[in-house]
């Protein structure tokens, strides 16, 4: 079923390429061979999910094709076909706005990438690994650019140069292993044992390289330029599912390639603490953003953050022999992941809705909005609640699974470890409340207050197939939240058999439970007493209240006009959140005041923390630009389309192939 | 069964009494100005006659503003109903679970924030973003002060936090009670008092994201306030001041743990009081310096927990 899904994405690729002449054929055949295929994907998946490990195999020229839908696995293909079937309903109708710039290679392009990325989560031999992943960051790169201005160029280039030195260091830690081994099969990878000093050099290449592809800080630059570039529905898949695979990586060779070699504890600990500062960071840019898309974008680099924590538990969990603990930290980071693709996937398709329907990203131009667009209003506050973690929506329960984890690894760890997570479980705990602000904001500039822009005056709510989609997510995340205690003992044991651990009793009825200090909580219960909560008191006061309700007058403006520019607007947030979380100028300004000494240092400091703050950039991503650069040079040189140097090319060629074959004869 | 009785009770109890735990705060801050003052009951005549009167919005606002008063109240109550109040253990121990708490009261920040934009004035969106902000600050402290009481009791769930602490088990006493000094400071400027009332702080900001409000809504409101407020206290004394309250379900023993919680919760109102009137607004921009020393205190307990004393 996999297989024909894969082969029904590229014959769908392949149709929206011929008839690419007319846009309207193109989109309608590529976007319903599309979401037929991801249903189909999405079938496998659960089927992986819930049933034995399914592979397939056949030899090719190079290496064996060789295919494994393991547990862990399902649960990547089952996001990503969710994503994929959702993003091609949406792009029914969203992709009209994309008439005239080719949406038949679009629909080309989006079938291709997400093959490629089924194919990637499944391949079972490192060069097929390799190759897909590399297709993946093609097509999606094609994707990128499809506006053609300047934004997207430069953001699709930063993409593809960041995707490429990740790609190296993936490839580099393949290799390693693959010299080893002698193979380039995954299974003689998972029954190797590496001498502790290589496996740490393994896990270390390849966590970066994924880390590139998930937009960890500091390898993050790339993520908040490209996403917002795609359309709408591709920034879904990119910021729901692509990303997601460069965690699936990490695991995967964390726990699935490196099982027999065994985990060292400062694996976990490194995990961690870029997990807790990806997820600060993340959020606190995100604040400062007054572009819609960018906003989610930096959310997703906070996210990837708090997927890192539970997957950091899982390591130390495991490098001190606490089975449970592996298992509990394993299942938070896929319950996260899989909360923020449905999530952030939602988000997306509103900010594409928003955008849709007043053709600016803009906060400042927006406001108002829920009036126009009821339904992506409601679709969006469910989002930016699920993602703030509010209970009971589906990010709660996956936080609270991953505090739970840092917790019980703090009891049983020693200081160090105690340490590293007390620090973690204080940045989840700031990045919670921050990206209550956030969203808060984003909802809030959006959709309420007056419009304060023409285009905002005439937005109209979105054609049929948009609202679909997004209220097909929107009931998904309230689903995840409210019914965990049916899904969080799945996720387990898919965690359980990825980390070959046994299974914990992660639910006890309605309850989710941390096995090892037995806290409980329900979110069912929890629901059913809110609903109750809130509905009796609201009859209540209904009932008994005579005055009526009245909607007419303005608001409160000190005995002016209010004017539309009047309330809040997104930049407001931004300086508030700045004035006190730039403690360190406050206190450098403080200090220079008192002592030239400390002048100079913080000066120095500053400089430093300029270049330091984006060494990721200028230690691997401009060298290779430049090298780009420079290549592109000597080449421009070598070819200047003079056609006798082409003749002198091919005389030199014939002689060194003649003198070649004369001496190895 | 009788724990969801004495669960339901809490609820109802908390939504009456409210009213007078802000009346007496009232008539204690206008003693201590050496006023006369209103009677105790005042807020109860106030929040009667608001409820006859008409429910008026401003003509930006949408939904959000007709629902987050009941939304407030909901959540209270709900917290309510897994707080131990009289019972030293959680009348509903799905409901006690410390970080479900911090992120249970993040729903109603949530609504509040967005229904002071929703209701298009520019000054109770000032309100709004200085609730958010004035959140994050504390958020740190409250979730290390909990992360320490975690380690040293060995569970999350507050009830039985509260009994370990009460009968002495909980392995690092001295940086359990230092926790306790961190989570006490962090609730005083959750509960929005002097000086650390800046969601309402500038004569125009009256109110915070509140000033849009008007009849059965805000009389909603004012309801919900002292809720959150008895909640909040009624979270540090469960874990840590859980002397007196029941062990079991014994009759008597309900009654003397309900008498020991009026009296611990009136001790700190009492305590509460006597600060916020005796000291001058907290400029909001230095907000920070203050949370930051209390995340610092909570910090020397964290220390103190690796350190096992």
């Amino acid at each position: 079923m996999f297989l024909t899904s894969v082969l029904l994405s590229t014959v769908g690729a392949l149709v929206a390429l011929l008839t690419g002449r007319s846009e309207s054929t193109a989109k309608i055949l590529g976007c319903s061979i599309g979401a037929f295929a991801s249903l189909l994907a999405l079938m496998s998946g659960l089927q992986a999910l819930f049933g034995p490990v399914a592979t397939f195999s056949s030899g090719t020229l190079f290496f064996d094709f060789s295919l494994r839908l393991d547990p862990l696995a399902g649960v990547l293909v089952s996001v990503i076909s969710t994503l994929a079937f959702v993003a091609w309903v949406y792009g029914f109708s969203y992709f009209d706005d994309y008439k005239g710039k080719g949406i038949g290679a679009m629909c080309f392009f989006m079938n291709l990438f997400i093959a490629s990325m089924d194919l990637v989560i499944t391949s079972d031999n490192a060069f097929w690994f390799l190759v897909f992943f590399e297709m993946m960051s093609l097509t999606s790169y094609f994707l990128v650019v499809t506006d053609q201005d300047k934004a997207s160029i430069l953001g699709g280039f930063m993409y593809l140069v960041m995707a490429h030195i990740g790609f190296f260091m993936i490839m580099i830690s393949f290799f390693i292993m693959a010299g080893i081994t002698g193979s380039f099969d995954f299974s003689v990878f998972r029954a190797a044992k590496f001498d502790p000093g290589i496996a740490s050099l393994i896990f270390m290449l390849a966590f970066l390289g994924f880390g590139f592809k998930a937009g960890m800080i500091p390898f993050h630059s790339w993520l908040p330029q490209a996403h917002p570039a795609a359309p709408s529905n591709v920034s879904a898949l990119m910021s729901g599912g692509m990303i997601k695979i460069g965690i699936f990586g990490i695991i995967k060779v964390g726990f699935d390639l490196l099982g027999a070699s065994g985990c060292q504890l400062w694996w976990g600990i490194v995990v961690m603490l870029f997990g807790a500062v990806s997820s600060v960071l993340g959020v606190m840019y995100a604040l400062g953003e007054h572009d819609i898309k960018r906003l989610l974008a930096y959310h997703s680099v906070e996210n990837i953050g708090i997927i890192l924590m539970g997957v950091g538990v899982a390591l130390i969990g495991w490098a001190i022999a606490q089975p449970v603990l592996t298992v509990i930290g394993l299942m938070a980071a896929l319950y996260h992941l899989i909360n923020h693709a449905m999530f952030k996937g939602l988000l997306f398709l509103g900010a594409g809705s928003v955008l849709y329907s007043t053709h600016t990203r803009n906060m400042e131009l927006m406001g108002g909005l829920s009036k126009a667009m009821p339904t992506t209003a409601i679709c969006f506050l469910i989002g930016s609640l699920a993602i703030s973690a509010i209970p009971p929506l589906n990010g709660f329960v996956s936080e609270w699974f991953t505090y739970q984890g840092l917790i019980t690894v703090a009891m049983t760890g020693d200081g160090i470890v105690k340490t590293v997570c007390a620090i973690t479980a204080v940045a989840l705990a700031i990045t919670g409340a921050l990206a209550v602000t956030c969203f808060v904001k984003a909802y809030g500039v959006t959709f309420l207050g007056a419009p304060r822009s023409d285009e905002a005056r005439a937005a109209k709510e979105v054609p049929g197939p948009m609202k679909f989609a997004m209220v097909f997510l929107a009931v998904i995340c309230i689903a995840l939240g409210v019914c965990a205690p049916r899904i969080v003992p799945v996720l387990t044991s898919a965690a359980a058999a990825t980390a070959g651990q046994a299974v914990a009793g992660t639910t006890a009825g309605i309850a989710l439970v941390n096995p090892v200090i037995d806290s409980t909580i329900s979110t069912p219960l929890l629901a059913v007493l809110l609903i109750a909560a809130v509905f009796v008191p609201w009859l209540i006061i209904k009932g008994k209240s005579k005055g009526g309700v009245k909607n007419t007058p303005d608001p409160w403006a000190c005995g002016y006009n209010p004017t539309p520019d009047m309330p809040l607007q997104a930049s407001s947030f931004a300086g508030t959140v700045h004035m006190f979380y730039g403690p360190l100028y406050q206190m450098r300004d403080n200090l220079v005041a008192k002592s030239p000494a400390f002048k100079t240092f913080f000066a120095g400091l500053s400089n430093w923390a300029d270049k330091a703050q984006n060494w990721g950039d200028i230690a691997l991503v401009n060298p290779t630009s430049k090298f780009v650069h420079w290549l592109s040079r000597v080449s421009s040189k070598l070819e200047g389309g003079d056609f006798r140097v082409y003749i002198v090319y091919v005389v030199i060629a014939l002689v060194f192939f003649l003198v070649l074959a004369v001496t190895v004869r | 069964m009788g724990e969801i009785i004495i669960a339901l009770i809490q609820g109802i109890l908390l939504v009456l009494l409210a009213p007078l735990v802000s009346g007496v705060t009232r008539w204690f801050r206008a003693k201590m100005h050496t006023r006369k003052g209103p009677s105790i009951w005042q807020d109860y005549y106030d929040i009667a006659k608001l409820f006859k009167r008409q429910d008026v919005h401003s003509n930006q606002s949408s939904f959000i503003s007709r629902l987050m008063p009941p939304l407030f109240m909901g959540t209270m109550i709900v917290l309510a109903m897994g707080m131990p109040m009289m019972t030293r253990l959680c009348p509903i121990p799905l409901l006690g679970d410390a970080i479900l708490i911090i992120y249970m009261l993040a729903l109603p920040r949530f609504f509040f924030a967005l229904a002071g934009i929703d209701s298009g004035s520019s000054y109770a969106g000032i309100g709004s973003v200085r609730e958010l902000v004035v959140g994050t600050l504390v958020e740190p402290s409250l979730m290390l002060a909990l992360f320490v009481a975690a380690l040293s009791c060995g569970t999350t769930n507050i009830g039985v936090m509260g009994q370990m602490v009460a009968s002495g088990q909980c392995a690092n006493p001295i940086a359990m009670s230092l926790a306790g000094i961190a989570f006490a400071a962090a609730c005083y400027i959750e509960l929005g008092k002097l000086p650390y009332d800046l969601a309402e702080a500038e004569q125009e900001l009256q109110e915070g994201p509140l000033q849009e409000y008007s009849g059965p809504s805000l009389a909603m409101m004012h309801l919900a306030m002292p809720m959150k407020q008895i909640i909040v206290v009624s979270w540090l004394v469960a874990i840590f001041l859980p002397f007196g309250s029941a062990v079991d379900l014994s009759l008597t023993g309900l009654l003397f743990g309900a008498l020991f919680f009026v009296l611990k919760v009136a001790v700190i109102f009492f305590i509460c009081g006597i600060i916020e009137n005796v000291v001058c607004r907290v400029r909001f921009k230095l907000t920070s310096r203050q949370t930051w020393f209390v995340l610092a205190i909570a910090v020397c307990a964290f220390a103190f927990c690796v350190l096992g004393i």
